[in-house]
């Protein structure tokens, strides 16, 4: 919500002297075009940081879709007491049918417990390998996410080796493809028979099985990694929460899964964001000076001018204006650009480890409204602050002196 | 005087502009030696993970376990010198002082012979032996959970439930920079014999051995996995450098994003520094015409406008080499390799990337000067004399 | 006494065997002009500035070219100093024919057989008197010494052996065109061409100056080929010519 405000209010700042009596910024407009390879040198060089601040934002954004895309407020996880993540959880099959007794279970939804694991498996581009994330299922684990979508194949029977790929990582693995099968211990196959969408959630990234057999390969029968229930309404979590949680037979952790997701998205989003912003900043540092270098050739260039604009009476203040008008709207159009060319990073595929599971999940860089009216205030601001130092210097500029010159 | 008379003095004339300039490309140079060494940084741990050990760990996955057995018929491998075994433990501060280190379950007998870059005192191993749940520490561990030898320490684990009630027997020291400071070792057998190990009863994570022939290390891999090819638990032998590398395979992106985002500084500072010259160059076009007039040829002139980039290329690219020597490698590398060890074992900017970001400023230079230089030695003499701008 | 040394400037300067260098003698012609004609385009419309004109300028003559503006003065002036080329036409200048030559060779050819003087005097601003003087000379092979040895001639001949470490923004403008003139005559030039050298200046510091080239026409045998505005200037001169819509009237 900021940013759109802080973007109004820099346009408005812009503006400004057309508002007010003012050096005309058709003036500054002429006087950019006139260097027409100056400004559009310094404003590629802005472009490029936007870029470098709206790819990370963009990417941020990415992060947060793909992980709590998967989701929902009515949904609760359960881990065991002290796990973060699916991964390093275990919980005993007796407890299953206790965590449906509290009355805020939906009847129709249910309980579902599942089984975590990666694999390690071989890039099919042959560079390297990579861990994937596989989900053991009960039968109902299909129907308990709607969002489930068969994009190609088929459905798994249950109770087989068949399993079913997310589109994400689809053909990025040896054998992790509709059609082939991998191995979770020696012949024990897992037959790929379908791929499916998940509405561009992290799911996506998964292989999705059968429970009991995935589980009786790994010689886990015993236990899952978490469960799942559906309540009736969003609003009996914290009633259900209080009544698993305060349970002295076991010691379990409950969830909103949307929570949970979020959690896990933090540490991914917080670390790549932060350093995409972090280099933005950096690189911004450079393209400030060469918009400062740029306005301060132009002042130079125009000292005669600015000398015979103060002898027609303008003021030192709206001589400053007016440069700092222009090196906003130069490095606005910088912006501009930035903002434009990436766009074109929403084509690229991201792979990327997620650090709680360390297996590979794919994101995209997302558009959002946030993003542009971030992008272009950032914009604003680097030519706002390089062009600082040249307009105090027009500002300086006695008229006397410079007709002189 | 020569001609480098006149392209020194020429640096002089717009003194904002040229300090601003030398100022872009200093902070470009930071920037890209910042980038480079974090890259290199990353891979450091990697890199230097000795060659002469391998580690076996489950051909399926890393999180899946392999027989206990399995140490005793590694062990049976000529070409296998000394092997230990570890369990990942998942180990957290209750306290939350340090937000990430690693614990693992060990072989007390074995642990420290193989991985030797860790030095213990032989009084507290021996202690180690008589003490079951005695754990030993790194000294960067020792210090941020505020422990000495002799302490209690309660830890949690992310796998295995409850309070885990330790006695710090033992801290260690690094005997190479890479050393990770940063760990905390408890006993395999006790972890083994409490009911809360579950499903990981009786088994081992991965196990590391030292070999006798580093240069051989592939086929003794292979010759590791043949052995257990037949069984229900495969195993994948690597060498300790690919083994750490499993865990990061994902982050290849990360790091291409970081190859991107040098080259978008050096694109940056290109820009920077070729508009600068440009402007200088159309401010003294002029001047040139006067020189080729006197009989200057048009490659003089390209040769004056050249070389004033590439100074101030150099001089922004010393200074900004100078300052990541003294902030960096004297400033705060030192001190993120005092807390963050775990991260960042070593942060130093190596000596090749210096140099590259030195040579890349002069050859950056070059071209940033080219257009502009080549215009102006392509302008004919009476066009450039009649441009008084 | 300057004027000895002059010449072992010239055997130095100068590169020997350089198949365009004519030796010059006599009243034989140093210019020769013929069928010059030169064309500018504004935008489509071409405008004819020289028609057909030819020209001859002895070995040894002081010669001002004068006639209003727009007359096609500098572009003459610039064609017979090798600046600019004729639409058609040949030119030939202390023995060699400029049309074949290429940018560098004329190049090279200009910094042996012209000096320039121009109307804003066009030092480098960066560059002391000295500095300035000296800068034709690191065309050559010369040595550090014998280039010092040759500014310091070239600034004594235009008496201004003590300002040579001032720098132009430190001279008066006479001072500066006379730093100007020691640049043009430094490497020995066969001809000196001047495009307004008065222009720029006060009435004495004009009379200054042309006496100095009144002096380098008679003592050291320069060929001096002038446009100007100024009857003063013209008078000084041993010819007078004057250009009209493109042609010598």
């Amino acid at each position: 919500m900021l940013a759109p405000i802080l973007l109004v209010l820099m346009v408005f700042f812009v503006t400004l002297p057309l508002w007010v009596r003012s050096v005309p910024v058709q003036y500054n407009a002429r006087s950019l075009l006139v260097r027409k390879v100056t400004t559009l040198v310094t404003a590629l060089g802005i472009a490029l940081v936007v870029f470098v601040f709206a790819g990370s934002l963009m990417l941020r954004e990415g992060i947060n879709r793909v992980l709590t895309a998967a989701g929902r407020a009515d949904t609760v996880v359960i881990l065991r007491k002290g796990s973060d993540a699916e991964l390093s959880s275990a919980i005993g099959n007796e407890y299953i049918g206790l965590f449906r007794g509290p009355a805020q279970v939906s009847q129709a939804g249910g309980v579902i417990g599942e089984i975590v694991i990666v694999v390690t498996a071989d890039r099919a581009d042959g560079f390297g390998a990579s861990n994937v994330l596989v989900r053991g299922m009960p039968p109902d684990g299909f129907a308990f996410r709607p969002e489930l979508k068969l994009a190609s194949g088929r459905m798994p029977r249950p109770g087989t080796n068949e399993a079913i790929v997310g589109r994400g990582i689809s053909g990025r693995f040896k054998g992790i493809a509709p059609g082939q099968s991998f191995e979770l211990r020696r012949n024990r196959p897992l037959q790929i028979v379908g791929e499916f969408t998940a509405d561009g959630s992290s799911y996506e990234s998964e292989v999705w099985g059968d429970l009991d057999v995935i589980r009786r390969s790994l010689g886990r029968e015993a236990v899952v990694s978490s469960v799942r229930v559906r309540l009736n309404r969003p609003e009996d979590f914290d009633a259900y929460r209080q009544t698993i949680e305060n349970d002295k037979r076991f010691s379990m952790k409950v969830m909103r899964e949307a929570d949970y997701y979020q959690k896990q998205s933090q540490a991914l989003s917080t670390f790549l964001g932060g350093m995409g912003l972090a280099a933005a900043i950096l690189f911004s540092l450079a393209a400030m000076i060469g918009a400062a270098i740029t306005m301060n050739g132009a002042v130079a260039h125009r000292t005669r001018e600015i000398g015979t604009l103060r002898a027609l009476g303008f003021s030192r203040r709206s001589i400053l204006l007016s440069f700092l008008t222009e090196a906003t709207v130069l490095s606005l159009a910088g912006g501009v650009i930035g903002v434009i060319a990436v766009q074109l990073l929403s084509l690229v595929k991201v792979p990327i480890i997620n650090f709680q599971t360390f297996s590979e999940i794919v994101l995209r860089f997302q558009v959002a409204p946030g993003v542009l009216a971030w992008s272009l205030w950032f914009s604003g601001l680097m030519g706002l602050l390089g062009g600082l130092f040249p307009a105090i210097r027009a500002s300086r500029v006695s008229p006397v002196e410079a007709m002189r010159a | 005087m020569n001609l480098a008379t006149y392209a020194r003095r020429n640096l002089f004339r717009r003194r904002f502009r040229s300090i601003m300039t030398v100022l872009a490309v200093t902070v470009a140079t930071v920037i890209f030696c910042l980038i480079r060494t974090l890259v290199v940084v990353w891979h450091a741990g990697v890199d230097e993970a000795a060659t002469d050990r391998l580690a076996t760990r489950h051909k399926v996955s890393f999180t899946m376990e392999l027989p206990k057995h399995y140490i005793d018929e590694i062990r049976q491998v000529p070409e296998v010198k000394a092997a230990t075994w570890a369990n990942w433990f998942g180990a957290k501060d209750p306290k939350e002082r340090v937000p990430f280190f690693a614990g693992f379950a060990v072989d007390s007998d074995s642990w420290f012979d193989v991985l030797d870059e860790m030095q213990v005192p032989p009084d507290q191993l021996a202690a180690w032996k008589q003490t079951p749940n005695g754990v030993i520490i790194g000294d960067l561990l020792a210090k941020a959970l505020d422990v000495q030898v002799g302490s209690r320490l309660v830890i949690t684990s992310d796998i295995y439930p409850g309070d885990w009630d330790f006695k710090v027997v033992g801290i260690y020291k690094p005997l190479r920079k890479t050393a990770d400071r940063n760990s905390l070792v408890l006993r395999w057998d006790f972890l083994n014999n409490d009911p809360r190990a579950g499903f990981a009863k009786d088994k081992i994570g991965w196990l590391v051995s030292r070999i006798t022939d580093s240069v051989h290390s592939a086929e003794i891999s292979r010759k590791i996995d043949t052995r257990f090819d037949q069984r229900d638990d495969q195993t994948l032998t690597t060498s300790e450098r690919a083994f750490n590398l499993s865990f990061l395979g994902g982050f290849s992106a990360v790091l291409g994003a970081f190859d991107y985002g040098s080259l978008i500084i050096l694109l940056i500072m290109t820009l920077i520094l070729a508009n600068a010259i440009a402007m200088s160059v159309r401010e003294r076009t002029h001047e040139y015409g006067v020189m080729r007039a006197i009989g200057f040829p048009p490659r003089h002139i390209l040769g004056f406008i050249l070389a004033e980039s590439v100074l101030v290329a150099l001089v922004g690219g010393l200074i900004g080499v100078g300052v990541v020597v003294l902030a960096i490698n004297n400033g705060i590398g030192p001190v993120l390799e005092e807390n963050m060890s775990g991260f960042f074992p070593y942060f130093r900017a190596p000596l090749w990337v210096l140099g590259l970001a030195l040579g890349l400023s002069g050859v950056l230079g070059l071209i940033a000067g080219a257009i502009p230089a080549w215009r102006m030695s392509r302008l004919s003499v009476t066009d450039a004399l009649r441009r008084i701008d | 006494m300057s004027e000895n040394q002059m010449t072992e400037a010239t055997k130095t300067a100068g590169a020997p065997g350089e198949p365009y260098r004519g030796t010059t003698t006599g009243t034989e012609s140093i210019v020769t002009l013929s069928k010059i004609t030169k064309t500018f385009f504004r935008g489509s419309e071409p405008i004819r500035v020289l028609e057909g004109l030819d020209l001859d300028v002895p070995n040894g003559s002081f010669e001002a070219l004068m006639g209003p503006s727009g007359s096609g003065k500098s572009t003459l002036l610039n064609i017979i100093a090798g600046l600019d080329r004729p639409t058609s036409g040949a030119v030939r200048v202390a023995g060699a024919d400029l049309g074949p030559m290429s940018d560098s060779e004329l190049a090279r050819w200009r910094s042996q057989t012209i000096g320039f003087v121009f109307q804003s005097f066009n030092l480098i601003p960066v560059l002391t008197a000295a500095q300035n003087v000296e800068l034709p000379l690191l065309l050559t092979s010369l040595s550090r010494a014998d280039r010092a040895r040759h500014v310091a001639t070239a600034m004594r001949i235009v008496s201004l052996e003590d300002r040579m470490h001032h720098y132009p923004r430190q001279l008066s403008g006479g001072q500066e065109q006379r730093v100007a003139i020691a640049r043009a005559i430094v490497n020995d030039p066969k001809i000196i061409v001047a495009d307004e050298p008065t222009g720029d200046l006060d009435r004495k510091s004009a009379d200054d100056v042309l006496t100095l080239m009144e002096r380098l026409n008679k003592e050291l045998k320069k060929t001096i080929f002038m446009v100007t505005h100024d009857p003063a200037a013209a008078e000084r001169a041993g010819v007078v010519r004057k250009l009209d819509k493109g042609a010598l009237q």
